[in-house]
């Protein structure tokens, strides 16, 4: 087992950059998320590591391995580097039976018939599909077509497996399932994984390690905990979870503190940004951070309910004051018009 | 890895390819380059390198007539194929004009069936002693018509080229969302309003290119003002071509060359007008392809005045010929005073198996549509397969190149591959056998059979084929394994396609007709040539009835008959 390593890469489709020099690792035996909004790159960066793109700038490799050198003008095609891919519309083939579809990897690795039987009869049952090995993919449902895209791409056991937002065609209900089954399907072969995906959650549940990609760049890596708790950017901070946001000017700053100031009231929170005093600064912070409070008193201000909406397992609460328009959840639905919102200085970020 | 057990890269066979299918298409044209600007034909010794043949060819006054007279035909087909078919088109896509399902592979009729065929068929029921033209002037004493003047040859290749028009302008219509229309509607807009005012004028980029598809193949023409000009000494370029061989006596290849040059100048820029215009054209429709809903906008008291109208140009543009050249292979001889019950026969049918050549065409061209189809399928794949998704400058040159031959019409292929099997000594054995003929139909319908085929490639997932090659798969191996497999029903479709393209086609083996490379449709021309309409009618009959074999088979498999 080896690194995957992916070292400055940069890519363009005429004067259009997509990637700007990105550099990921992906460890033996982790799993890491290639998280970013549509447009970041994210799927790209996939398909260059898979060789399916050619990047102008930048060194992938796999251990010893080099896939793609753009300085010493190596670039191993796609069949050559042996991993295993599966693609965000699962791309089955539609003339080959799932036995078909899974066994093609083999038969072109010169596999004995009885061996494939065998090695394909065992990832057929470890997806617990055994009994539809002679249907055609479009006798299946989605979760089953996606299961069987991923035995396809790890029966032959490759060195890694890439998942292009795997789990992104299945329905809301599926799809919690599938990410538990995933997750716990490739930590229990062993597999090193990368896998490309729009949705926050998703990456935290499934990953041990995110790359926050954006515009081409990457904005922020570390543990899921790391990147929901301590956003290094705006970008971070809005990306992850659902959060409130406060326009404003920032007006004291020392140390890890500072303080901003919204309309006319002083906030205090957690510097986050290089802005001096006097700049216009951003203040962000989770919703569920947000606490109301009957009076006045520090990092509050006074807001007017607009409106309060059920969504289940609580309320979420939109309050305004002018121009400002702040969210935050509540447990019971409020039964006053006025409200003191409190922004713990701990919780709130200022970039 | 690299497990695959083909070695050559996918690389050599793309080249081999691209150069394979140059040769094919750059031989014949620069032969005929080469050939105008020399004195005598390229074999003999004494030809040497001259603008004479220019010269003569621009100094004589037919060719200057058959030049004006070719352009006013190509023009005034096209004003009446436009209108009609642009008409033709609202009807049938957008409208409830009764038939509508039943119709579309009916109207589409007049594009298989062969030209000459046709031209024959109007002689034999409107000539001057026409079967229709007799039973009208017995009933009103006059004949109300003139077939063999120019307005006629207008109106018939008019009528004839309006499926051409129907063809894009109905496929842009189906693309349209029908809101639009509705719109009209309810704001009080009659059918012909909303037709007029709305719904034409939205696939107008279809409409022009159709337009320009059409006066291009006026230039092409050449089986109707063979048949409907010639009597009357009418002369365009194709026919002004044909006739120049015995001009001088001997035959005169530079000057013929120099026609096909002057040919070949008109229509090239045509062809690739038409190819900016239907990308341009494609590139309207899909604006609006998302999610589109489409009602039938009901005719009310005009459906059936619109259907009568479909059915009188069906009529009068296939039902009229066919069924009068159908007459004519049954009856022993036709003129005034003639009983119909009194000269029933099926003679001509039993002579056709008289003579060896007429036999030796009818088994030629099933060989050709049937075996000559497939291999071209399988030749126009190659090519294809070669370029499929090669982000390369080299797929444009391909583009190009096998867009090329479209602008020789038939006729002048046919006698460019002549003068390459003349020219290539290895090539000469060829000269006589039907492979000759496979050949040159194989590369006059390049750009249409490969416009087939990419058809089928792009509706391919591209990560189909990228997940073939990340579980370890080669290039060659991808296109054998998953590609092919995939397009597999397309290939059939194309085949079928093809195959009545090859039954039909008549001018491309015109000058490569002689003992072996018989086809009916050259063959037809030669012995319409000599008078023999009893065996012409049988034979055009036997060709009808293979593309009528071919077209219903390919209706009941569901084909479209368009690519």
């Amino acid at each position: 087992m080896a690194d995957l390593t992916v070292n400055d890469l940069a890519l363009r489709y005429g004067d259009n950059e997509i990637l700007k020099g990105v550099s990921v690792k992906v460890p033996p035996g982790r799993v890491v998320a290639l998280l970013g909004p549509s447009g970041s790159g994210k799927t790209t960066l996939l398909r260059c590591v898979a060789g399916l793109e050619t990047p102008h700038r930048g060194r992938i490799s796999m251990g010893e391995t080099v896939f793609f050198d753009a300085g010493a003008k190596i670039d191993l095609p796609a069949e050559a580097r042996g991993l295993g891919l599966v693609f965000q519309s699962y791309a089955l083939w539609p003339h080959r039976t799932v036995f078909g579809n899974v066994a093609y990897g083999l038969k072109l690795r010169r596999v004995a018939q009885d061996e494939i039987k065998r090695r394909v009869g065992a990832a057929l049952a470890q997806i617990g599909l055994a009994d539809l090995a002679e249907r055609y993919p479009h006798q299946l449902s989605g979760g089953q077509q996606q299961r069987v895209a991923l035995a396809r791409a790890l029966v032959y056991e490759p060195a890694i497996i890439l998942l292009d937002e795997p789990l992104s065609n299945l329905d809301a209900k599926l799809r919690e399932e599938a990410r538990a089954w995933l997750r716990q399907l490739i930590v229990s072969l062993g597999l090193s994984a990368l896998i490309v995906t729009h949705d926050q959650i998703e990456a935290m549940a499934i990953a041990d390690h995110i790359t926050l990609l954006n515009g081409g760049v990457v904005e922020q890596e570390g543990t899921p905990t790391a990147l929901y708790q301590e956003p290094a950017t705006l970008f971070a901070a809005e990306f992850m979870g659902n959060n409130t946001r406060l326009e404003g000017k920032l007006v004291a700053k020392a140390d890890q503190r500072a303080s901003i100031e919204v309309m006319g009231t002083k906030l205090a929170g957690l510097a986050r940004s290089s802005a001096a005093v006097g700049d216009k600064a951003t203040g962000v912070i989770r919703l569920e951070k947000v606490t109301l409070a009957a009076g006045p008193g520090p990092n509050r201000l006074p807001m007017t309910l607009k409106t309060q909406m059920y969504i289940g397992e609580r309320w979420e609460l939109v309050f305004v004051k002018d121009a400002l328009s702040v969210r935050a959840y509540s447990a019971a639905p409020l039964d006053r018009e006025s409200c003191h919102v409190e922004f713990p200085p701990q919780a709130l970020w200022i970039f | 890895m690299g497990s695959s057990p083909v070695t050559i890269p996918f690389t050599f066979y793309r080249f081999l390819v691209i150069g394979l299918t140059a040769l094919a298409v750059l031989a014949p044209l620069s032969l005929v380059f080469y050939q105008s600007v020399l004195t005598a034909p390229f074999f003999q010794p004494a030809a040497q390198l001259s603008l004479n043949a220019y010269r003569f060819v621009f100094s004589d006054n037919d060719f200057w007539t058959a030049f004006v007279t070719t352009v006013l035909l190509a023009g005034g087909m096209t004003t009446i194929a436009v209108p009609l078919g642009a008409a033709l088109a609202f009807l049938m896509a957008r409208t409830d004009v009764p038939g509508r399902h039943w119709l579309e592979p009916v109207i589409l009729v007049p594009i298989f069936v062969s030209a000459v065929v046709l031209a024959f068929g109007y002689v034999v029921a409107l000539g001057p002693v026409g079967i229709l033209t007799i039973a009208v002037k017995d009933l009103i004493g006059v004949i109300p018509w003139n077939l063999y003047s120019f307005w006629s040859l207008i109106v018939i290749a008019g009528l004839t080229h309006v499926p051409h028009v129907y063809l894009y302008t109905a496929a842009a219509l189906r693309g349209l969302g029908s809101d639009v229309e509705e719109a009209a509607r309810t704001m009080g807009a009659n059918p012909w309003r909303v037709a007029t005012g709305v719904s034409l004028p939205m696939v107008l980029p279809a409409i022009l290119f159709a337009g320009v598809l059409v006066f291009f193949l006026g230039f092409e023409l050449f089986g109707l003002p063979l048949v409907l000009g010639d009597p009357q000494g009418l002369l365009v370029l194709s026919t002004y071509l044909f006739k120049l061989t015995n001009k001088l006596g001997v035959p005169s290849y530079q000057l013929m060359a120099v026609v096909v040059v002057a040919i070949v100048a008109v229509t090239a820029p045509l062809v690739f007008m038409q190819r900016r215009l239907l990308r341009q054209a494609q590139r309207y429709v899909s604006v609006r392809g998302k999610g589109v809903r489409s009602t039938a906008l009901r005719l009310g008291k005009w459906r059936w005045p619109a259907f009568v109208a479909i059915a009188l140009w069906f009529a009068i543009t296939v039902l009229v010929p066919l069924a009068g050249i159908t007459l004519r292979s049954f009856v022993e001889t036709w003129g005034e005073g003639v009983v119909l019950s009194e000269v029933l026969t099926l003679e001509h049918y039993r002579e056709l198996t008289e003579y060896p050549n007429v036999v030796r065409s009818i088994v030629n061209t099933l060989g050709i549509g049937v075996i000559g189809g497939a291999a071209a399928v399988l030749c126009y794949t190659a090519i294809a397969l070669a370029i499929h998704r090669w982000p390369s400058p080299w797929t444009r040159l391909v583009d190009y190149l096998v867009m090329l031959p479209r602008a020789m019409p038939g006729l002048v292929a046919g006698l460019a591959l002549l003068w390459v099997f003349l020219f290539f000594k290895p090539l000469s054995p060829l000269r006589e056998t039907p492979i000759s003929v496979w050949l040159a139909y194989a590369i006059v319908w390049l750009a249409y059979g490969m416009r087939l085929i990419s058809g089928t490639l792009i509706q391919v997932g591209p990560e189909l084929e990228e997940a073939a090659r990340t579980i370890g798969a080669s290039e060659t191996r991808v296109k054998l394994d998953i590609t092919l497999p995939l397009i597999r029903y397309g290939m059939l479709a194309s085949w079928l396609l093809v195959f009545l393209i090859f039954v039909r086609e008549y001018s491309t083996g015109i000058y490569l007709l002689g003992p072996g490379t018989e086809v009916i449709g050259s063959l037809l021309v030669s012995l319409w040539g000599t008078g023999a309409v009893d065996l012409v009618s049988a034979l055009s009959v036997v060709n009808v009835v293979m593309i009528g074999v071919g077209l219903l088979i390919a209706v009941r498999l569901g084909v479209r008959l368009h690519g």
